[in-house]
């Protein structure tokens, strides 16, 4: 079972740590992704994984092979760099054989793992250019190309589509996902950009400060997000924050905040929690407009009015910070002219301790 | 036609007449080169005045002595100057192809220049490769001072510690070879060891500082394309091969294209410190045969000819370098 598995892997610089004790178990077949801001140890983990970099402490294995001490080359991996690392001087086919040649294979399968890595990557027209006559998405094909073609256990990226526009970036994203659909390789993925993640992702790793925060399918981690770290990095527009105090309605517990309440899910964590000083994790989605006559009316200062097409975004304010909502335009039109607010169902208000940042338990939402 | 803009009256401006205007409008509006030029100057003027020095130097050490020239095709008399001399065309040069020393000197020129590029070209490369290879710091940066250390000593100097170690009473060599129980060798007196200790001794002054230039090189090369090729599986030898030799190779062009350029530039303060009347069979190049006629000699315009013809070759070299190297490898000076 060509899996990884991570366990309590630590890096340290000299005296300084900037991975504190990883574990991770990525199954066979799986796409992970390890997605973080800059800087919170992603590159560095998978660059431990790769052999790169030496590992100051855990353990690492590959394929039910403790790896810790072996080779890179040994360990059957191979990596996708953001700057593409292709040799300038060599063509095309040439780049994408240069693992193999290392390896000293024969020229037959040299030949013929070319051609077809070509025809998967539809690099045929350009195994004879050198890479300075390759547009970036080429480029990238290239490097993708020369990982795929060893046939390795393990794909290892590491942004791998971060210099590319954005446009490309999208093509070049559902690429990837076709490719690992097609070869079904286990893939450790590493980005900053959390639309990446949730679009590639069978799973996602969300780091930071060189430690997990939270695993769990995209999904999972966009609906019930474990802290307000994990809140505010997934999802674009990223999730409002409301700073507010939970007292007991009428029908159970509610927010207040500025004179203004919002229902609150009816769940032991919550109910028991008056007094609580939280932070309301409200998701431009989930929310619905509303003009002045509705009695659940949450008021906002309305910024502008963005219409996308399909879909529009309202910038407001609350609390002096931005409050972002998302909606459907189609047949909602006639009411964006008058609202003054939302409303929210309280089964989609997540709910987070104000002074840890952690979710309050119990609250779970479905898909 | 119509230049009015506001003309809009029936049966106005065809398309082809609008096209003339926007690129009779288009080319008003571009800057003569002049213009661009001054533009360039007011705005970047730092840069302009940071050049002065050099284009002064090039016009006070290479242009101006280009007015002499002309004595090479004059029979100069420095009493009558270089403008009141009178015109004799190319006799000089069938004096010079006429004369065995100059000849011998050409000969040797060539063949002392042969040797450097041979084993002094590779050397730096060597030595830069070298280098890249060692991890441990301290012992790099004291190797890499050692190397560098003889091109910051002067060529007297250099000279005598070579004369001093082929001596042959109290020379190293001798003395090591002694060991050896070989006889002394008078070293310095012998044609056949001149061109060996010359080029050995260019190398071991230079090939350190000149491996400056391929170090840099080696430094621009991205760590990823090593890192990617460590997880292919390459060997530190492969990489040497496979990534840093190919990624240097430009500048390897380059670095050739000048010394072909300065082949025929022989160091010639070294040889006439080393020679000496028994080697100048060997060892005699057209430079010292130049300052031993014109300068020593008096014969002013005879040397004048034979510097001409070293540089018309030199030139000629340049050329061909640069055109070959364009042909097949994208690579060149200009
Ligand atoms: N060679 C190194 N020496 C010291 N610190 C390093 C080194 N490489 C990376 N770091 C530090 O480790 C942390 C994680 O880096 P990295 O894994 O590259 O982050 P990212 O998540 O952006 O990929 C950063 O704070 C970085 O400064
Ligand atoms: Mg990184």
């Amino acid at each position: 079972m060509s899996g990884v598995r991570l366990e309590g892997i630590v890096k340290a610089y000299g005296a300084v740590q900037v991975v504190h004790g990883i574990d991770l178990e990525v199954q066979e077949k799986e796409f992970v992704v390890l997605v973080g801001p800059s800087g919170c140890g992603k590159s560095t983990t998978l660059r431990m994984i790769a052999g790169l970099e030496e590992i100051s402490d855990g353990d690492l294995t590959i394929d039910d092979r403790h790896v810790n001490r072996v080779a890179p080359k040994d360990r059957d991996v191979a990596m996708v760099f953001q700057n593409y690392a292709l040799y300038p001087h060599l063509n095309v086919a040439d780049n994408i054989a240069f693992g193999l040649r290392i390896r000293k294979e024969s020229k037959e399968t040299i030949a013929s793992s070319v051609e077809e890595v070509g025809g998967i990557l539809g690099l045929t027209p350009y195994l004879e250019r050198r890479p300075a006559d390759l547009s970036g998405g080429q480029r990238q094909r290239v490097a993708m190309g020369r990982a795929i073609v060893r046939r390795p256990k393990v794909f290892l990226f590491d942004e791998p589509l971060s210099n590319l526009d954005a446009k490309l970036r999208t093509q070049m994203r559902a690429e990837i996902k076709r490719l690992h659909k097609r070869l079904g390789v286990t893939s450790i993925y590493v980005t900053h950009d959390q639309v990446e993640a949730m679009t590639l992702a069978d799973r996602i790793v969300v780091m930071h400060d060189g430690r997990i925060e939270q695993i769990g399918s995209p999904m999972d981690l966009f609906l019930n997000p474990k802290n307000t770290f994990v809140a505010g990095f997934l999802g674009s527009p990223p999730m409002n924050m409301v700073k507010a105090t939970i007292a007991a309605g009428d029908q159970g517990p509610v927010a207040e905040f500025d004179g203004q309440r919002v229902q609150l899910q009816q769940i032991p964590a919550l109910t028991n929690a008056v007094g609580l000083e939280v932070i309301l994790g409200i998701r431009p989605e989930f929310v619905s407009v509303a003009d002045q006559n509705d009695p659940n009316l949450v008021g906002l200062d309305i910024d502008l009015v963005e219409t996308l097409g399909s879909e529009a975004l309202i910038h407001a304010s609350l609390q002096g910070e931005p409050f972002v909502i998302r909606t459907d335009t189609v047949g909602q039109m006639h009411i964006l002219d008058g609202i003054k607010g939302f409303t929210i169902e309280p089964n989609l208000v997540k709910v987070f301790d104000a002074k840890t940042g952690e979710a309050l338990p119990g609250q779970v939402l479905e898909q | 036609m119509s230049n009015d803009p506001n003309f809009t009256g029936a049966g106005g401006p065809t398309t082809e007449e609008l096209v003339f205007d926007a690129k009779e409008a288009q080319r008003r509006r571009k800057p003569s080169t002049m213009q661009r030029v001054g533009d360039h100057m007011k705005r970047e003027w730092q840069l302009y005045v940071m050049l002065v020095p050099t284009i002064l130097w090039l016009v006070i050490f290479l242009y101006k002595p280009m007015y002499g020239l002309q004595i090479a095709f004059k029979d100069y008399s420095i009493f009558r100057g270089v403008a009141n001399s009178p015109w004799i065309g190319l006799e000089h040069f069938q004096t010079l192809f006429g004369n065995d020393q100059f000849i011998r000197a050409l000969r040797n020129t060539i063949i002392i220049s042969f040797y450097g590029l041979i084993f002094g070209f590779p050397m730096p490369i060597l030595l830069a490769l070298m280098f890249n290879e060692i991890l441990k710091q301290t012992f790099k940066k004291t190797a890499q001072t050692i190397v560098y250390l003889p091109h910051f000593v002067s060529s007297v100097i250099i000279a005598g510690i070579v004369i001093t170690a082929f001596s042959p009473s109290a020379g190293i060599v001798n003395t090591f070879l002694g060991a050896l129980g070989v006889d002394p060798i008078y070293f310095l007196t012998k044609p056949e060891w001149f061109r060996p200790i010359f080029v050995g001794t260019g190398i071991w002054q230079e090939a350190g500082f000149q491996s400056i230039v391929y170090l840099a090189a080696i430094a621009g090369v991205s760590p990823t394309l090593y890192e990617s090729a460590v997880v292919d599986g390459a060997s530190r030898w492969q990489m040497m091969w496979k990534i840093t030799l190919p990624s240097i190779l430009p500048t390897i062009i380059i670095m050739l294209i000048i010394r072909i350029g300065n082949m025929l530039e022989v160091s010639f303060e070294m040889i006439i410190l080393l020679y000496q009347p028994a080697t100048y069979e060997t060892a005699d190049v057209v430079n010292t045969f130049i300052y031993r006629q014109g300068i020593q000699g008096g014969q002013y315009d005879l040397a004048a000819a034979a510097g001409l013809f070293n540089a018309v070759v030199a030139f000629v070299l340049v050329m061909t370098a640069n055109a070959i190297s364009k042909r097949y490898s994208r690579t060149s000076l200009w």
